[in-house]
């Protein structure tokens, strides 16, 4: 990096820097390409027969199939479309009852044994008794994303809200801050880290449950699809329709959640350690 | 899950006075602690007493608690909560066996590391369930089934949880010890296990939450006996009272497998190598 290097050590150096960097960017490709090698391989070796394991191009054209015939965005669609109703059902209600519970110590200590009840049960537990009550559809996998979804967010949002130092609060009410204007101004910007580390983790949670429930509680669906598909011993439309889902999952954070804790993060700078080794 | 457990420090806090009040505290805290059940029982048996509900939709907590009690009587609890936890004792050793040394394999090398990190989401993305439909076509509807499908859910988050506790330990206490003439053994035992202890006891926590409704979910649809067998079976013939029994009796296991094991060797982790959880 010295400045009197020699040109040509300095474009060596330059070079192997960007090798670094490229390496550095595809590595993460790399256990994605392992395992399609040994299953290129298996298929080739072992020739086991489509239904145990079906070979990458049945795979490839079959999503290619369900993508030409319009199958695939209906369900696509079908499933997101449940999980952003059951999401920002249990967002807002998650945040208000975390501020709720966050902002008093007593509420928080007599409601804390049945939160730790319903929340083991949050969830799948809830299937089979929803559907006797709701019936199979949309409402009962809204109802079960946003019993996931508001857990986690009600415990990080009380939780950001019991973390906000006092001392905040006092300040801007000394200096003649209202209720309101305390809790716009420092509780949410304080608890909003937690919140939205909630938010990541519950949309998470909710996706695994709705696909668990999508399995046998709706009438479409990523989780259907799957599900029918193994009726007929279509694996290739298995291994298609989990490919889907985790890419649709990745994607999600990726693009959708990360950006906005990362934003708000570095705007209040409360930063933890782990989420930047993220 | 931590909510207003400070106040309940505060309360556990020996008190100067006779050990008769002590007694009557802690008396007084367990009924605390039930009073918040004992409000939803009420309005749970008020709805069901005022609504004229089929016995298909609502029951009466009288008859779910004789529900549970000719369950528990006649064995058959015993023998579906037995197989339940078998399967979630034997998930949590294999993954514990097989993922904390690939987690430390990985979180060895920063380029391992970076690469599994992606493949490990993805792997989080798709939720066990996802793939229960081609583990069923592979080994059946049998406990190989519903084990394959919790170890697949309960691995990926020790296996991540293990390789960042590994990458949070700071180089040069590894340095110090092998200039003082340690062994490969010692490393890891003195600095490696102990440093990324913490994590991964965290890693754990969070992937019997994700196991154990992997575990409730399986079940349901394998139906070879444990408690997702027991409330889904029950659907079909419409036998709430057992619905309902099964849930409350799923809430409580987790509530007391958290409490009375996994919550107690994560505070001694902390306590023991003082290592602040993330």
């Amino acid at each position: 990096m010295s400045v009197q290097a020699p040109a040509i050590n300095n474009i060596t150096h330059g070079t192997r820097r960007v090798l670094d960097r490229l390496t550095w960017m595809l590595v993460p490709a790399a256990p994605f390409l392992i395992v399609l090698l040994i299953w290129v391989m298996a298929t080739g070796i072992l020739h086991p027969s489509k239904e145990t394991l079906p070979p990458v191009t049945d795979v490839i054209s079959s999503i290619h199939e369900l993508a030409v015939s319009g199958q695939l965005t209906t369900n696509v669609i079908a499933s997101l479309y449940r999980l952003l109703l059951g999401s920002i059902l249990g967002i807002v209600t998650g945040v208000i009852g975390g501020f709720i519970v966050g902002l008093n110590r007593k509420i928080a200590e007599t409601l804390n044994p049945v939160v730790v009840f319903f929340n083991a049960i949050s969830g799948i537990v809830w299937l089979p008794l929803m559907i006797t009550w709701l019936g199979i559809g949309t409402a009962l996998a809204v109802f079960l994303i946003w019993n996931t979804v508001f857990f986690i967010v009600f415990q990080n949002a009380a939780l950001g809200v019991q973390l906000v130092p006092e001392v905040y609060e006092q300040g801007v009410r000394a200096l003649g801050g209202s209720r309101w204007q305390t809790l716009r101004s420092v509780t949410l910007p304080g608890a909003l880290p937690y919140i939205l580390t909630g938010i990541r983790t519950g949309l998470g949670f909710g996706w695994r449950a709705l696909i668990a429930a999508e399995l046998v509680g709706a009438a479409s669906g990523l989780g259907t699809m799957i599900f029918d598909a193994a009726e007929y011993h279509r694996s290739d439309i298995i291994v298609a329709g989990c490919l889907i889902i985790g890419a649709i999952a990745i994607a999600m954070d990726r693009w959708l959640l990360l950006p906005i804790e990362r934003r708000t993060v570095q705007r209040w700078g409360l930063v933890v350690d782990a989420e930047k080794e993220r | 899950m931590n909510l207003a457990s400070a106040p309940h420090a505060l309360a556990a806090r020996p008190l100067p006075v006779q050990a008769g009040l002590a007694a009557a505290v802690r008396q007084l805290r367990g009924v605390k602690i039930l009073f918040p059940f004992v409000v939803l029982i009420a309005i749970w048996w008020t709805i069901q007493a005022t609504g004229n509900f089929a016995d298909r939709v609502l029951v009466s907590p009288k008859r779910v608690f004789d529900t549970v009690v000719l369950l528990i009587t006649h064995g058959v609890l015993a023998e579906y909560v037995s197989t339940s936890l078998k399967m979630i004792g034997i998930a949590t050793v294999v993954s514990i066996l097989l993922g904390v040394p690939i987690g430390f394999a990985v979180g060895a090398n920063r380029y391992a590391a970076r690469s599994l990190e992606g493949f490990l989401r993805f792997l989080q993305g798709v939720s066990g369930i996802a793939w229960l439909p081609l583990i069923i076509i592979w080994f059946g509807f049998t406990h190989t089934t519903t084990l394959a499908v919790v170890i697949y859910t309960l691995i990926v988050p020790i296996i991540f949880n293990t390789m960042v506790g590994a990458r949070a330990i700071p180089e040069h206490y590894a340095l110090a010890l092998r200039s003082l003439g340690a062994r490969r053994l010692r490393l890891i035992t003195d600095v490696y296990l102990p440093g990324a202890l913490p994590s991964i006891v965290v890693g754990l926590r969070l992937g019997m939450g994700y196991g154990w409704r992997a575990l409730i979910a399986a079940e349901m649809l394998v139906r070879q006996g444990g408690l997702g067998d027991l409330i889904f079976g029950a659907r079909t013939s419409g036998q709430i009272d057992r619905i309902i029994g099964g849930m409350i009796i799923i809430g409580t296991l987790y509530v007391l497998i958290d409490r009375l094991l996994v919550q107690p060797i994560e505070n001694l982790t902390v306590a023991r190598w003082g290592v602040l959880r993330k």
